[in-house]
């Protein structure tokens, strides 16, 4: 449905997208995640249009965006990090300018505007004024006007930042509605828990490159695989510590209150193998299992840049 | 038939705001003002004289008419100047370049919603310039001739406001440009040929500067309303006053026989040039780089 080839984009002696590679599949919700200044609001204005790349090619179902821009556009809903709303319209009259911006007027774009306001939950705010409703509500209203020309794609940059919690859980819920009615989705966020809720694929974008994609159950592998071994023995700790220095895949090692906290990359049979060395060793174990991982543990691993070594740090 | 989202929207929310009425009525309380002061002057001159200079009467359409004009040059460039840079701090430019509008749809709906509150200005101030028709001398022909030309000075300095509002990221740049680039037009190229007189005046004696700064006055719209109503007043060689200069537009052959005409035209070329440069910088990039 989507798909980015060696992405390019330079700003003066800034290099903006190195080169970036991206796939969402259709009817996919895809979480795009990165650092600040990764590229990600960069690669999002190139999908809309708004950006020309300086070297590869955006293409949605087929389509080039670069050559057949209006085509694409019809295609593509947008829902920017700012809500780019008029406060001095009402709610009706907001979407029906939109509508007619999309070449829709009179009955159809009411009844259009109608059905997307009790979608997004503001059917009962038609004759407000936009300056009147929350934050959430005008988050809601932007993401209706998206959805005027019923686009099979909607592209979101930073949709929830800013928003209560139960607003970011009410959107969230209008999201796998929109998923459910077969739209391919492609949501840029911050807030990582929340995409490893919703999303079917997640895409990693650091210094302007695409460093993990892939679906949830690939990188919940991966969490899995990637957080840490929390070890508890009785006694002293020093025995413990001289080897899980000395073990090939041990990757840090920090204490945590009572507990040696061992960044760990080998899988299951490696984990059994440490506990068997560590028990003939005599050491006295009565705690050992995987730390619960999370998305963020995974994004933190993918975009540090810091060198890996085996280091002894004391958490407090 | 279909009306351009923009002007629609732009006039549902101008209707509704303060600004729009509180103009209204500030244009026509300073060209009323001006027009009974003037009126309250010459009839006292008849008291005190026993008198009708019938003439003078005349001098009140040239000066409520020259109010006017001097008005709208002020008003002009402040009613466009923050359109497109507006919608770009509001960040709704990007939104509207994402549907199916295109770039000149925006200008052109901008331009049309500013232009029409100057003709809403213009036609409020009707009652006040009929008040000559009370003591004639001047034809409904030479009142359209006027309207002509504020409608061109409209257009022109309307589509300056535009450019620069398009060109400069915010709006108190682009108001700030745009009222440059009228006293640069204005004022400016005015200067250029007081200079060009000048320096004439000191290498050859008593010589008079002709050619190109007389030019520079085909894009000067206050020259051109100049010669609007000097020659209404039934004087070919002009008022004088402020452009001396126009007095030798005979010198410059065909553009001098056809000056109105001729000035209106390059007003109106120039004014495309500025709608051309605003929807370019308007545009998003994707769309430019594909036309080179």
């Amino acid at each position: 449905m989507l798909r980015i080839e060696n992405l390019k984009k330079v700003f003066g002696r800034t290099v903006a997208l190195d080169g970036l590679n991206m796939t969402v599949e259709q009817g996919a919700l895809y979480g795009f995640v990165g650092p600040n200044g990764a590229g990600k609001t960069t690669t999002i204005k190139t999908i809309i249009g708004l950006l020309a790349p300086d070297d590869g090619r955006v293409l949605v179902n087929g389509l080039d965006v670069s050559r057949e821009r209006s085509r694409v556009m019809a295609r593509i809903g947008y829902v920017p990090d700012a809500f780019g709303v008029y406060d001095n319209l009402k709610v009706s009259e907001y979407m029906e300018f939109f509508a007619a911006c999309y070449g829709l007027t009179g009955l159809k774009a009411r009844k259009r505007c109608q059905m997307l306001l009790g979608q997004v939950g503001l059917d009962d705010k038609e004759d407000f004024y936009v300056e009147g409703l929350s934050r959430g509500m005008k988050q809601r209203l932007c993401l209706a006007r998206a959805l005027i020309h019923n686009p099979p794609v909607l592209v979101m940059d930073e949709p929830t930042a800013g928003l209560d919690p139960r607003t970011r859980y009410e959107f969230k819920e209008i999201l796998k509605e929109l998923q459910g009615q077969g739209k391919t989705i492609l949501i840029s966020s911050h807030i990582l828990p929340e995409l490893a809720e919703i999303c079917t694929d997640i895409g990693v974008v650091d210094q302007g490159r695409m460093v993990f994609e892939g679906s949830m159950d690939e990188i919940l592998a991966q969490i899995n695989v990637s957080s840490p071994l929390l070890i508890s023995v009785s006694g002293s700790q020093q025995e413990a510590l001289k080897i899980l220095r000395s073990h090939p895949e041990v990757e840090t090692i920090s204490i945590r209150e009572e507990d040696i906290v061992v960044g760990f990359s080998g899988d299951k049979k490696d984990e059994g193998a440490l506990l068997q060395t560590l028990v003939e060793a005599g050491v006295k174990v009565y705690g050992f299992v995987r730390e619960k991982g999370s998305l963020e543990s995974v994004f933190m691993q993918i975009t540090d840049h810091s060198g890996e070594e085996v280091v002894l740090i004391r958490e407090d | 038939m279909k009306i351009n989202p923009i002007y629609r929207q732009e006039s549902r929310a101008g209707a509704r705001s303060f600004k729009l009425p509180l103009i209204i009525l500030g244009f026509n309380s300073v060209l009323a003002v001006v027009a009974l002061l003037y009126m309250y002057s010459m009839i006292t001159q008849v008291r005190l004289t026993a008198e009708i200079q019938y003439s003078s009467f005349l001098g009140l359409y040239t000066f409520v008419a020259t109010v006017e004009f001097v008005l709208l040059l002020f008003i002009i460039p402040g009613l466009t100047a923050g359109s497109i840079s507006g919608e770009r701090e509001r960040q709704t430019l990007e939104l509207m370049l994402t549907t199916g509008m295109q770039a000149a749809d925006i200008v052109v709906g901008k331009l049309v919603q500013g232009l029409s509150t100057i003709f809403l200005l213009i036609v409020s101030s009707f009652p006040i310039l009929g008040l000559v028709f009370i003591y004639g001398g001047v034809t409904m022909l030479d009142v359209g001739r006027l309207l002509l030309c504020y409608v061109v000075t409209a257009v022109f300095l309307g589509s300056a406001g535009l450019f620069c509002s398009a060109v400069m990221r915010r709006s108190t740049m682009a108001t700030v440009s745009a009222y440059s680039v009228m006293v640069i037009l204005t004022a400016g190229t005015l200067m250029v040929n007081y200079l060009a007189d000048g320096l004439a005046e000191m290498t050859s004696v008593g010589g008079e500067a002709a050619g190109w700064p007389l030019y520079l006055l085909l894009f000067n719209p206050a020259a051109t309303f100049q010669t609007v109503l000097s020659r209404q007043m039934g004087s070919e060689s002009g008022l004088g006053v402020l452009f001396p200069q126009l007095d030798r537009i005979a010198e410059m052959g065909a553009a001098g026989r056809y000056w109105l005409p001729v000035s209106m035209a390059a007003q109106l070329l120039l004014a495309a040039a500025f709608l051309w440069g605003a929807v370019r910088k308007t545009e998003p990039s994707v769309t430019r780089r594909r036309r080179r």
